[in-house]
């Protein structure tokens, strides 16, 4: 199978930090994966998705994203990606449709296959009748919607997520994670991180558990379950390998 | 090029639904403007039209005082009365009304003024005449001044001038009628009255200006490139507020991870703000050219500067946008970049002689105001509206102009991935 992402021995430090963010991370997400990407508050998730988004630049080790090394080809590898933000990252003063224009119109889409794939979307995530009204005005869970539209617009071949469900209802989050499956099946890889066990059991076909900016564990979720003694569900061997201290990031 | 089709489409956007924004850009500079150069209008026209209030009481009656009264009166600056409520005024009422502030000034000249200066004279001359030594300093004539403590100097300054001359006058005309009698009495051949030849030194008066140019500076030719000058480097403020409101809302994140480069992006915001800088300054030109005549201030003279009207514009707008860059960049919040652009704006203006002129104000100011991107672009405009020179005239300017935005958009760049990207 191909690889759609290959970590080797990544390290980030920030500036004025001691402790490393991302320490020696060596991951293979293969392609046509949903690989959830799950450790506590601080563990690295965050910045390993950024630095594979080009958002930061890492210290050390190498990274290859679709096939290419960020270090001389980041304008293609960022033609083949889609990143949704942790935070909604969309212009409030502008109404959806026209922050979808935006955002489709610079990842190279034009005219008709636009507005078509805009209105695809909108389809799709039950936001067609909303369109045309400004961000601002727009409920918690539509904003969401909105924010993992705008990462799935010119259909890159990895996505990344990070914890794109946060604060949403139940409603919302079933429609949205029934329509990343259907997203997956059509060939597109996807990188999660979720502090939702019970949603990254049902969703992620690999998971890689994460923690001090070091990876744990590596493998599909059932097998992880059945490696780990005395666990039947994922949230179990999440807290028997990274404990039950609270984390202060 | 659709990327950057597509960042002007959004920022044209953003900056259209940013309804406050747009009126802090527009109307409030036009408003500037326009009271600005009506009050300074109206400044100029109290020493050139408006007269001065001055009651005058001549208990003289002869001629120093009806030569004060006459020449005070033909001058154009005062407004002479010679009584209050239509009755004669006495010492104590002139001085009461001074002080109530019903006229500017008053002028008492004391009685038998006139006969004092001739005896004076008479005496001087025939001594003159005889070989002895006369004082005047016993018999001077003293005319008294009161004036209201709200007058201004330059007023108070013109009135005692304007007393001297006369008398002045009336002094030196009865010291050649009797030099002229002197003679006649030792002479066998009688001399006709020797007159004082008037106003043979002409002093003229032009503005130092090239050939061409015949625009006559005035309140309107200052304040509307002053005031759009204001304009254009206030957009820092709506400039700073987007770039922070882009990375406070993540979608300046997003778009990094798009193939949008910063300079593409910046690019964007580079037109569209540049736009606004000509549209502002278009509006606050065309408002001097023809909102000002019809309310009674000097129309804007343009001549055939256009071009380098656009010119100095379009640098003056990038050293406006260059300077909201570094602030948007360097700011935390928008609070602090609204605070911190509006205020330094405010200043570079004081600096750079938006209210008052750079001539009058001390030396070291004078060379601080060099340093102000807004004196740079005021000092082009006036090179072009008031000096009549031409686009070779605006290149230092305009160098500088350009110098301040390229320096600043490498600062943004450098300040951008040390910040943001390699923390």
């Amino acid at each position: 199978m191909r690889t759609a992402i290959e970590i080797n021995r990544l390290c980030k430090t920030y500036r004025g930090s001691k402790t490393p963010a991302v320490d020696q991370l060596t991951l293979t997400v293969p392609e046509g994966a949903v690989f959830g990407l799950l450790g506590p508050n601080g563990a690295g998730k965050t910045t390993t998705i950024h630095i594979l988004c080009g958002l930061r630049s890492f210290d050390s080790g190498e990274i290859s994203i679709a096939g290419y090394s960020p270090k001389r080809r980041w304008k293609d590898i960022r033609r083949r990606i889609g990143f949704v933000p942790q935070d909604i990252a969309l212009y409030p003063s502008l109404t959806a449709y026209e922050n979808l224009q935006v955002f489709g119109g610079l990842m190279g889409l034009r005219g008709k296959l636009l507005k078509n794939r805009i209105n695809e979307l909108l389809h799709l995530f039950g936001l067609e009748h909303g369109k045309h009204r400004l961000i601002e005005h727009y409920s918690g869970g539509m904003k969401r919607r909105i924010n993992l539209i705008a990462g799935l617009l010119h259909r890159p071949e990895i996505l990344f997520l990070d914890e794109p469900t946060a604060g949403v209802d139940v409603q919302t989050k079933n429609l949205m994670l029934d329509n990343l499956k259907t997203i997956n099946r059509e060939g597109h890889t996807i990188i999660y991180t979720s502090h939702y066990m019970e949603e990254a059991e049902t969703l992620c076909t690999q998971i890689a558990l994460i923690d001090g900016g070091k990876t744990i564990c590596t493998g599909t979720p059932s097998g992880l379950i059945a490696q780990t003694k005395g666990c039947d569900k994922l949230e179990d061997v999440y807290l028997q390998l990274t404990g039950k201290k609270l984390r202060d990031e | 090029m659709n990327g950057l089709r597509w960042l002007i489409y959004k920022d044209g956007l953003l900056l259209l639904r940013d309804k406050a924004g747009l009126c802090m850009m527009f109307l409030m500079p036009m408003l500037l403007a326009l009271i600005m150069t009506y009050l300074q209008d109206s400044t100029f026209n109290a020493i050139h039209e408006t007269r001065i209030p001055l009651l005058l009481l001549n208990a003289d009656k002869d001629s120093l005082g009806m030569a004060i009264e006459r020449q005070i009166g033909a001058s154009g600056i005062f407004s002479v009365a010679t009584g209050i409520d239509g009755q004669p005024a006495e010492r104590d009422a002139l001085i009461k009304a001074v002080g109530r502030g019903d006229f500017m000034m008053g002028i008492i000249i004391p009685e038998n003024a006139t006969n004092h200066i001739r005896k004076n004279v008479k005496r001087y001359v025939a001594g003159a005449f005889s070989g002895k030594n006369i004082s005047l300093k016993s018999d001077s004539v003293q005319v008294e001044i009161f004036i209201d403590p709200v007058t201004k100097n330059s007023f108070r300054s013109t009135l005692i001038s304007t007393l001297r001359e006369y008398a002045v006058r009336t002094e030196s005309d009865f010291l050649f009628r009797e030099i002229t009698a002197e003679v006649n009495k030792h002479s066998p051949l009688p001399a006709p009255d020797i007159r004082l030849a008037r106003n043979k030194v002409i002093l003229k008066e032009q503005y130092a200006m090239p050939d061409k140019a015949k625009t006559i500076p005035n309140s309107t030719q200052h304040n509307i490139p002053a005031w759009g000058m204001f304009a254009v480097f206030f957009i820092a403020v709506s400039l700073s507020g987007n770039l922070i409101r882009e990375r406070g809302d993540g979608s300046f994140t997003r778009l990094r991870t798009m193939p949008c480069p910063y300079y593409l992006y910046m690019s964007a915001k580079v037109i569209i703000y540049s736009l606004v800088c000509l549209l502002q300054l278009a509006a606050i030109f065309l408002m001097g050219l023809f909102l000002f005549p019809l309310l009674g201030l000097p129309a804007l003279t343009i001549g055939n500067g256009w071009l380098s009207l656009l010119g100095v514009g379009l640098c003056s707008a990038l050293a406006a946008i260059g300077y909201g860059t570094i602030i948007g960049q360097i700011a935390s919040s928008h609070q602090q970049a609204a605070v911190f652009a509006s205020v330094s704006v405010v200043i570079m203006a004081a600096i750079g002689g938006i209210w008052i002129p750079v001539f009058v104000m001390p030396l070291p100011m004078q060379w601080l105001s060099a340093c102000s991107p807004l004196n740079w672009g005021l000092e082009g405009f006036y090179d072009i509206l008031i000096r009549g020179g031409n686009w070779r005239a605006l290149l230092p300017e305009c160098a500088a102009s350009s110098a301040f935005f390229i320096l600043c958009a490498i600062a943004a760049v450098v300040y951008d991935k040390k910040k943001r990207i390699d923390i």
